[in-house]
């Protein structure tokens, strides 16, 4: 056995040990709230199990192991459905930067391991009305004020920032630079005075997006985690920090085994659902899909253990699979006839084809819209040229709003 | 546990990059264009060139002349074939028939045969289909006392094989049979894909020999249908390939409204699919190489990596073939541009070994248990 499998192997016994604690069973029937303390419980327990950080330094908190070992751990946990859903973006993105770029390594520590044990949690303020897939074009503003800054501005799309204690922001510094030029890179207390908070209701009825609004935020500069003008590079690296993630070829989505069963009940002009060549169809063209998927998946992480650079084809997977989540949602609700109009908003989306097709969309938008991933792949992987951008080099004050 | 995949060692590397390499240097599109307008020729040069670099003897064991390899080094020079359009089909049926004749366990007919198909000397034809069904339940043409009657149509190389593997009743159940063709009556198909060399062949007490009867016959069918199909997949991958990097070139060198058309999102996207359909075919026909070669899968595991590479790199295929000329808009339909090659290259191998609609269905049962 590999020192991969063995981790695997030793991943996995723990996970199951505690399952009946955490996992989805645990978790039915719970509130937000309650969920949410379930949740700071487990990531508690997942640091005493040595299963946090795993691929972060020992020296603050982590494990000291490989991403490899990551992505096998993330993998593993998937599975078993634990309440991690509110950390993820604050151990995936704001803390690596935290680690990476604050200054004060003691405090530094602190928050690393706060944020591991699940007792603090970090948003990441990025987008907003007018900076999404355009995120240079954020207008957020921080002026100088003292030693320090003043923050003013609105942030639009932050996941879970009513529960964050802390975020990472990416403000505009100097108007008078091209876009990508005047911005600057801080962290922010989210319990400061003159932070707004306000939740999004999405279309599923879930509220884990927010508005955030600055009205004169006070900031230090020990905040600052770039140099001024420097914080679109910052920001850049967060994309290259977790470039190997542990991926799901059913798009975050129910697997086909569920559809499987879902048709083996149903009928289709009074003869069995699963004899129909329309459904058969459909069952052959997803199970295709998510085995190529699958298998770019398994050769990444063999070339990974191999010591090699995994080829970009990686990147396919949320442009993917997230896109054929929805329409084969689409399909097992339809094929239901009448009985698929019943309707739970709190269903888990991995185990429920009505929550899985109307969150659907917010897949296909959140952490890079279908469009901005085929410019990637056209112009990263196949050399193809960048869209025709008017904006280019022109003084940010100086483009028409 | 997560899905299986292989990565390629040097030795493999070494095939992928050779074939392609030799393949550059041979191809032409004029010659492959000429040979469209003439039924009964295939490209003598590719051919000639099969047999001298060795693939006609990879996948054939070291006692009988070949050299020992598997569907992995086999996948990697029908990409290389592929993105080629090759012009004479004779490589796959030749490992068919070289399966079929292993797994007959007959050693007179292992080297009889196998030793003259590694070297090349002979041309082979798998002749399972009847009508719409690549492998009827119940094949019309029968097997009696060492002879073959009745006709296969349309048989890929049927035109010019010395032998051929047939799926033929015999004793009231299918048989796979190997036939020596010299006096088979052969009809020649005129086809979108002339280099294809489809034939009926006419069997009237035609000498054959019985390689496997019963139920082990519909086992051993199937397993070379399934090897064959992802031969096959990676020529389509390979050929799927060659047009998406194609409409890329293009769509970098061609302009229009003052910049190139490959900077308008219509255009860049559409060549960003085909990247995401490349890559996911490709992947499955990797995974089924390694898990084909590996020896250790069931029929049914086999039949679904089968499967999934084929509908895979089928659909891959089709969608390159179909936005490659559109990308190039007027040019791309012109005979000279020479991508309709590709175009009836994709209808030929997407019918060759099953089409899409036998495929979902194996796969749906491999994976369910219910027959459509």
């Amino acid at each position: 056995m590999s020192e991969f499998d063995a981790f695997r192997l030793r991943a996995h016994d723990w996970l199951a040990s505690v399952a009946g604690t955490f996992g989805k069973a645990a978790r039915k029937g719970l509130s937000e709230a309650e969920d949410l303390a379930l949740g700071r419980r487990y990531l508690a327990a997942r640091f005493d199990a040595g299963f946090a950080g795993i691929n972060w330094p020992k020296e603050i908190g982590g494990q000291g192991l490989s991403h490899i070992e990551k992505v096998i751990f993330d993998t593993e946990e998937m599975s078993f459905g634990m309440p991690t859903g509110y950390f993820g973006i604050s151990l995936g993105m704001p803390v690596p930067i935290l680690i990476r770029f604050g200054e004060d390594k003691a405090w530094v520590k602190e928050r690393v391991i706060a944020a591991l044990r699940g007792e603090e949690i970090w948003c990441q303020l990025f987008s907003e009305p007018a900076g999404g897939s355009d995120l240079a074009g954020l207008r957020t503003r921080a002026e100088p004020d003292g030693n320090g800054w003043k923050l003013n501005g609105q942030k639009l799309w932050t996941s879970w920032a009513q529960y964050s204690d802390y975020g990472v922001i990416v403000a505009r510094t100097d108007p008078t630079q091209p876009k990508h030029k005047g911005l600057t890179y801080f962290w922010v207390d989210m319990r400061a005075k003159g932070v707004e908070v306000r939740p999004i209701k999405l279309a599923g009825g879930d509220s884990h997006v927010n508005e955030v609004f600055f009205d004169d935020v006070r900031l230090d500069d020990s905040q600052r985690m770039s140099p001024i003008g420097g914080g679109f590079g910052v920001a850049m690296t967060t994309l290259m920090i977790e470039r190997y993630v542990a991926t799901d070829s059913g798009g975050f989505g129910p697997p086909l085994d569920l559809f499987v069963d879902l048709v083996k009940g149903l009928e289709i002009n009074e003869r069995p659902a699963l004899k129909d060549g329309r459904v058969r169809s459909a069952i052959a063209r997803n199970h295709a899909m998510r085995a190529g998927l699958e298998s770019i998946t398994a050769r990444a992480m063999q070339m990974l253990q191999a010591g090699m650079e995994p080829g970009p084809e990686g990147s396919l997977n949320k442009l993917v699979s997230v896109r054929s989540r929805q329409k084969l949602s689409e399909l097992a609700i339809d094929l239901q006839g009448n009985l698929g109009f019943a309707f739970d908003e709190h269903a888990p989306v991995k185990d429920n084809w009505s929550t899985s097709w109307i969150n659907a969309p917010t897949g296909r938008i959140a952490g890079g819209a279908d469009e901005m991933l085929l410019n990637t792949i056209a112009e990263k992987i196949l050399g193809l040229p960048q869209d025709h951008r008017p904006d280019k080099g022109v003084p940010f004050n100086q483009i028409p709003a | 546990m997560p899905q299986m995949s292989i990565l390629y060692d040097e030795g493999q590397q070494a095939i992928a990059t050779e074939s392609r390499r030799v393949l550059d240097a041979r191809t032409s599109k004029q010659r492959l264009l000429a040979l469209l307008e003439q039924t009964g020729t295939f490209d003598q040069l590719f051919w000639d060139t099969a047999v001298e670099q060795g693939w006609t003897a990879l996948a054939i064991p070291e006692a009988h002349g070949g050299l020992g390899l598997g569907l992995v080094e086999l996948g990697l020079v029908a990409q290389a074939t592929g993105a080629a359009t090759a012009g004479a089909p004779f490589l796959t049926p030749g490992y068919g028939i070289a399966l079929a004749i292993m797994g007959s366990g007959n050693a007179d007919i292992q080297a009889q045969w196998l030793p003259r198909l590694a070297a090349g000397e002979i041309l082979g034809a798998v002749a399972l289909a009847e009508g719409t069904a690549p492998l009827p339940t119940r094949p019309a043409v029968r097997y009696a006392g060492g002879a073959l009657n009745g006709t296969k149509h349309a048989v890929p190389g049927g035109l010019k094989a010395d032998i051929a593997l047939v799926w033929a009743e015999a004793d009231g159940a299918p048989a796979l049979v190997l036939a020596e063709l010299a006096d088979a009556a052969r009809t020649p198909v005129e086809s979108f894909d002339n280099t294809r060399l489809y034939a009926d062949l006419t069997f009237a007490g035609t000498p054959a020999t019985v390689l496997a009867a019963g139920g082990a016959a519909k086992a051993l069918a199937l397993e070379i249908l399934a090897r064959m199909a992802i031969v096959t997949a990676h020529e389509q991958v390979g050929g799927a390939e060659a047009l998406m990097l194609t409409a890329r070139d293009y769509a970098l060198t061609r302009r229009a409204f003052g910049q190139p058309i490959g900077a308008f999102q219509s255009v860049k996207h559409r060549i960003a699919e085909l990247y995401g359909l490349v890559e996911i075919a490709r992947a499955n026909c990797i995974h089924a190489a390694g898990l084909a070669d590996g020896g250790q899968a069931d029929l049914t595991a086999l039949m679904i990596a089968a499967a999934d590479a084929r509908l895979a790199a089928t659909e891959t295929y089709d969608t390159c073939a179909r936005d490659c000329v559109q990308v190039h808009g007027g040019i791309g339909v012109t005979w000279e541009a020479g991508i309709h090659l590709h175009m009836r290259r994709t209808r030929s191998l997407a019918i060759e070994l099953g089409n899409m609609l036998f495929w979902e269905d194996l796969l749906v049962e491999n994976l369910t248990g219910v027959a459509a």
